[in-house]
């Protein structure tokens, strides 16, 4: 397959601390996801791919074009970036319909791809509200809209589902999904393989910088699966929560966390347990207000692969 | 071509007037919606409600209270420092609040996306230095038969001059706050060393500050009265009218300086990089 994204031999230096370190990398069209801990350069590599960061030794192209100080490219990409950043006093339909005037739409058109993409994320209830009071999954759900508003061909997205409930994580991946499906480029970033496996089975794993990894998700399954999973959630009936958890035979321990209202959850079987999450969200009300994955377990595969 | 590449996307002229429109809005609503805007309302206000007080209680002269507070403490401390909370935070703003990526994603050049936002911020202080000018004049005019002769035609001529400062002052400010992070420091510092101290020595140093050139069309344009144009000559240091420089040389001289300024903040912003610091310190 032709890439839509070509990383060639490309470095990222911030002073002392190394970002990328001589990245050779190309992205076919079609979804792929970008797995990595914490620091391993995921975010540096779209900030470098979206042309916010130049390289500090090779070439960075997108769809052929060099993407540094490329503003015509920008109609042709869009960024859904991970920093929890608004213009809070906007309502979120004025955000994107805002960022679609600053891809150079008129009033009319601006304001109908905006409706548009605030649908297509399921954020028309909820648009002419402030942004400043929104949720967290409210929130990934903006910033995904304003990212698609322009119709871009490729889409860049840096963890669109940290700290969302698991109905927002469920439709943001139907979201996603969709894209891929109806031709645009996805690269979607993760710390979480079950994220990242859920969107798409092409992955490119990255540590500290350096490319580890690039294939199909089944070879890093196997690997990973062989370190339990660690997932944390988050319920005001924590200990309620607990009790209905320790019966599940895909369960190998539970943990409560220091932090109020947290249970620490190890699994093996991270797909049976996922699938039953928003069942036990909606029953007995136990109302989980947020799940996220430690990026521990897969720390440890990645210090397998860099050392094997 | 492969069937990934693309031509590049022709520069559309009307998408990118929409776009830089779009910006223009954006960054005057992003004024007017901060704190900044309350605390210069109030600031603001200490001067009007002196000018009221000290016409009601002391009976102060209207031409000392226009000296003291419009050609004063106005282009000395409220005009530079409106033009610095504003102008230092163009772009240091977005990168504090994470919200610059959203900018730089958009089909605009970086140049052209900075200067648009310069002089949206530029236009917003010339109506809040023009709003105090008038509300100046009013305190110490109000009521008084040289309001509609005197005070208004003169608030035209001040917010004229005093709109051409804040064009000098917001490039060298929005300069300021590209190079340092420090910039409101930086900038009270200037105010206070440069356009306060310097401008006040009568030697060719005070030919680099803003205020000097202020202070010029002022004795030039405003048409004074004897006592109270030797009044601000005498305090200026400025008593020889032939050695200052011509109305059109300050004119050209503020715009110049601020022109280059701005276009080295441009092209200075252009060739930055924006690091957005992501929470897992990525």
């Amino acid at each position: 397959m032709t890439p839509i994204i070509e990383f060639d031999g490309v470095s990222k230096w911030y002073g002392d601390v190394i970002g990328l370190n001589k990245l050779t990398l190309h992205v076919p069209a079609g979804v792929t996801g970008l797995l990595g801990p914490n620091g391993a350069g995921k975010s540096t590599f779209l900030q470098l791919a979206t042309g916010q960061l130049r390289p500090s030794q090779g070439t960075v192209r997108v769809l052929g074009q060099g993407v540094w100080d490329n503003p015509a490219l920008n109609r042709l990409i869009g960024l859904c970036p991970e920093q929890d950043a608004f213009y809070e006093w906007m309502t979120g339909h004025d955000f994107v319909r805002t960022c679609a005037r600053l891809s150079g739409m008129g009033r009319r058109e601006a304001t109908a791809a905006a409706d548009r993409a605030m649908q297509l994320v399921g954020m028309t209830e909820n648009m002419n509200r402030a942004v400043k009071g929104y949720s967290k999954g409210m929130r990934q759900r903006t910033k995904l809209a304003q990212a698609l508003v322009h119709q871009p061909r490729v889409l860049f997205l840096d963890e669109p589902l940290t700290g969302t409930d698991p109905v927002a994580r469920r439709d943001l991946i139907d979201v996603i999904r969709a894209l891929g499906a109806s031709g645009c480029s996805v690269v979607v970033s993760s710390h979480v393989l079950h994220e990242i496996h859920s969107l798409t089975s092409r992955i490119v794993l990255l540590h500290r910088g350096r490319l580890v990894a690039q294939g199909h998700v089944r070879e890093i399954r196997d690997l990973i699966d062989k370190h339990p999973h660690r997932i944390v959630l988050v319920c005001d009936k924590f200990r309620e929560l607990a009790s209905k958890l320790a019966t599940c035979a895909d369960v190998d321990g539970i943990k409560f966390l220091d932090r109020e209202s947290g249970l620490l959850v190890e699994t093996r079987q991270p797909d049976t347990f996922y699938a039953r999450l928003p069942g036990l969200a909606l029953s007995d009300g136990l109302a989980l207000r947020e799940v996220y994955s430690e990026d521990d377990n897969l720390e440890a595969v990645f210090k397998y692969l860099v050392n094997r | 071509m492969t069937a990934s590449e693309v031509a590049p996307p022709r520069r559309v002229l009307h998408a990118e007037w929409s776009a830089l429109a779009a910006l223009f809005a954006l960054t005057v609503r992003q004024h007017t919606h901060g704190r900044r805007l309350l605390v210069l309302a109030l600031l603001y206000l200490i001067p009007c409600a002196l000018a009221v007080l000290l016409r009601g209680v002391s009976r102060a002269p209207a031409d000392a209270l226009e000296f003291a507070l419009v050609l004063t403490l106005l282009p000395h401390g409220l005009a530079p420092l409106t033009a610095l909370l504003y102008a230092a935070g163009v772009v240091s703003d977005e990168v504090e609040e994470q919200t610059l990526t959203y900018l730089l994603l958009r089909s605009v050049p970086r140049w052209e996306l900075y200067l648009t936002k310069l002089l949206a911020t530029l236009c917003v202080t010339v109506v809040l230095v023009s709003t105090a000018v008038l509300a100046l004049y009013a305190a110490i005019y109000a009521g008084t038969p040289e309001f509609w002769s005197v005070a208004l035609p003169r608030a035209g001529v001040v917010i004229g001059v005093m709109a051409l400062a804040q064009f000098g002052y917001c490039a060298l400010f929005g300069f300021l706050g590209l190079v340092t992070r420090r910039s409101l420091v930086g900038g009270i510092a200037y105010i206070v060393s440069v356009e306060g101290v310097l401008a006040n020595l009568d030697f060719v140093g005070r030919s680099l500050t803003v205020v000097y050139y202020v202070r010029t069309l002022a004795l030039r344009w405003l048409d004074l009265p004897a006592e109270q144009l030797r009044q601000c000559q005498e305090s200026w240091g400025m008593t020889e009218m032939e050695k200052l420089p011509s109305s059109g040389s300050c004119v050209l001289i503020v715009l110049g300086v601020g022109a280059v300024v701005a276009a080295v903040s441009a092209l200075r912003f252009a060739r930055s990089e924006f690091h957005v610091k992501t929470p897992g310190s990525d």
